[in-house]
């Protein structure tokens, strides 16, 4: 018999087994599924094994879905595979990992920025401020309104 | 960041054991497993509840399968299936028998009866708290391990609120979230409308006690509130109009048995069996009493006098029932027929 598996699979040099999020659904209705693949393979191509999966919507009870297959994450970490970031703060939120830093980071800037426009707004209120500090103002509070549009969760 | 030292995972997914650790084979063997309170040790226990009966004991059950009945016609009555050509074999009196016996087995698996357990305790128990994480999202996040071979009792389904606390699900969420990655079947995410207090009465009034409680099964755990409220309800109904037979021969027969003796509400039923003629299963009905309330007079002047049969059930009328007048006429009724049958 000839044997010809290992020459039409597909072999990486050098590369690794990540586990990440893979996009599905359908036209603005995304959904993702945790997956274990290898590091070159398309976003949504084959993969080694479904981990999980993540709904980013929420459902009728304000909840987002997350379905983590423990064992096998447990499984996939011990054999070296990496995580990637959207992977690791979601695993963060559920604690199975410590809060990832970026959760905590973005999470003290939102307070940061939100402290400062209440800040703002109540010296706006009150007639005390001068002009000259207004104008000064200006430009460092429209800077931080442009950044508060990009805030996400993860 | 130096903020968060050492993993987390130390405390966190600490067992969500309820004490009652359930694997997840056919329903033949979810019930067989030891369910309920421990009926073994209360050796050391104070007079009052020494041999307090559980409703999976042995002596319990055979005197509850034993009222039951066995009537193979109701039994393997025609469900709703696909429409099938009857089928016709021929045989001889012994395949007559055998396939009679092997019959009678498999209605006892029918009748298996269903458990009965207290309500079970909300869980409130919080895994981590991260305020910092307070007002940056608005939505929660359930997490549910979806390991295919842990048991769905010892499950690990969390959620993290919004204000940052990550707390373990309560049991409504935990049972959407099983249903949801785990479909039973027979089982709906959202519990259907039959369910509410209205919509019962209705049903009651049909007399479709037995599919109501088919269907609360199928849907709710037995330590649920909605199942225990159900299975009380149809209970009651039945009581309150002594619609008894509905039940006989079905696997919930033993359940309302148990709650009535509980409450000490027999007379009823008590009536129901005498007028069909089933003295056998009225002295199970009482012996099961006595074993329930040992302290009761007719429990003690039974001790003594050792009675049996319809002396028993005269014993227990004038004790301890309240529906005196119709137990005696019934049981007048029986004797006469007795009679009358006896002298042709």
């Amino acid at each position: 018999m000839v044997h010809l598996a290992h020459l039409l699979m597909k072999n990486y040099h050098g590369g690794h087994v990540a586990i990440r999020l893979a996009l599905g659904g359908c036209a603005n209705r995304p959904f993702f599924r945790i997956v274990a693949a290898h590091n070159k393979r398309a976003r949504d191509g084959k993969y080694l094994e479904q981990v999980g999966c993540y709904d980013p919507l929420p459902n009728s009870h304000n909840e987002k879905l997350v379905g983590l297959n423990i064992e096998r994450i447990k499984h996939w970490i011990g054999c070296g595979a990496h995580v990637t970031k959207p992977v690791e703060k979601l695993l963060g939120l559920s604690g199975f990992f410590p809060l990832h830093p970026m959760t905590i980071t973005n999470a003290e800037r939102l307070r940061k920025r939100r402290a400062l426009k209440a800040e703002t707004a109540s010296e706006e209120e009150t007639p005390g401020c001068s002009t000259e500090c207004d104008q000064n103002y200006l430009p460092t509070i429209l800077f931080f309104q442009k950044i508060s549009h990009r805030t996400s969760p993860l | 960041m130096a903020g968060f030292g050492a993993p987390r995972w130390r405390f966190l997914w600490r067992c969500a054991a309820s004490p009652l650790a359930l694997r997840r084979p056919g329903r033949a063997l979810l019930w067989s497993r030891g369910y309920g309170q421990d009926a073994g040790s209360e050796a050391n226990k104070k007079k009052s509840d020494v041999t307090k009966p559980c409703f999976m004991d042995e002596l319990v059950q055979s005197l509850l399968s034993k009222m039951t009945g066995l009537d193979l016609q109701k039994v393997f009555r025609p469900i709703k299936q696909e429409l099938k050509p009857p089928t016709y074999k021929l045989m001889t009196e012994k395949q007559l028998a055998e396939a009679t016996r092997k019959a009678i087995e498999e209605a006892k698996e029918l009748l298996k009866m269903p458990p009965v357990l207290s309500e079970r305790e909300p869980i409130d128990d919080v895994l981590a708290e991260d305020r910092i994480l307070e007002g940056t999202e608005t939505i929660k996040y359930v997490f549910t391990d979806t390991t295919y071979s842990t048991p769905h009792r010892e499950r690990f389904i969390v959620v993290r609120e919004p204000s940052g606390v990550l707390r373990k699900a309560s049991w409504e969420e935990r049972d959407r979230m099983i249903q949801v990655y785990f479909p039973r079947e027979g089982r709906k995410l959202v519990p259907p409308p039959i369910f509410k207090d209205e919509n019962l009465k209705t049903v009651f009034r049909e007399d479709r006690h037995e599919e109501v409680l088919n269907l609360c099964i199928a849907q709710f755990e037995p330590d649920s509130a909605d199942y225990i409220r159900v299975h009380h309800q149809t209970y009651e109904d039945i009581d309150k109009h002594a619609k008894y037979d509905l039940l006989r021969s079905t696997r919930h027969f033993g359940g309302m048995v148990w709650y009535l003796v509980n409450r000490k509400k027999t007379d009823g039923l008590l009536i129901d069996m005498i007028q069909r003629n089933l003295i056998d299963d009225a002295t199970c009905l009482i012996n099961l009493y006595h074993m329930l309330h040992p302290d009761c007079q007719s429990a003690k002047e039974v001790k003594e006098e050792d009675a049996y049969g319809v002396d028993l059930i005269k014993v227990f009328m004038k004790t301890e029932s309240k529906k005196v007048g119709y137990i005696e006429l019934a049981l007048q009724a029986y004797q006469e027929a007795l009679a009358s049958s006896a002298a042709l």
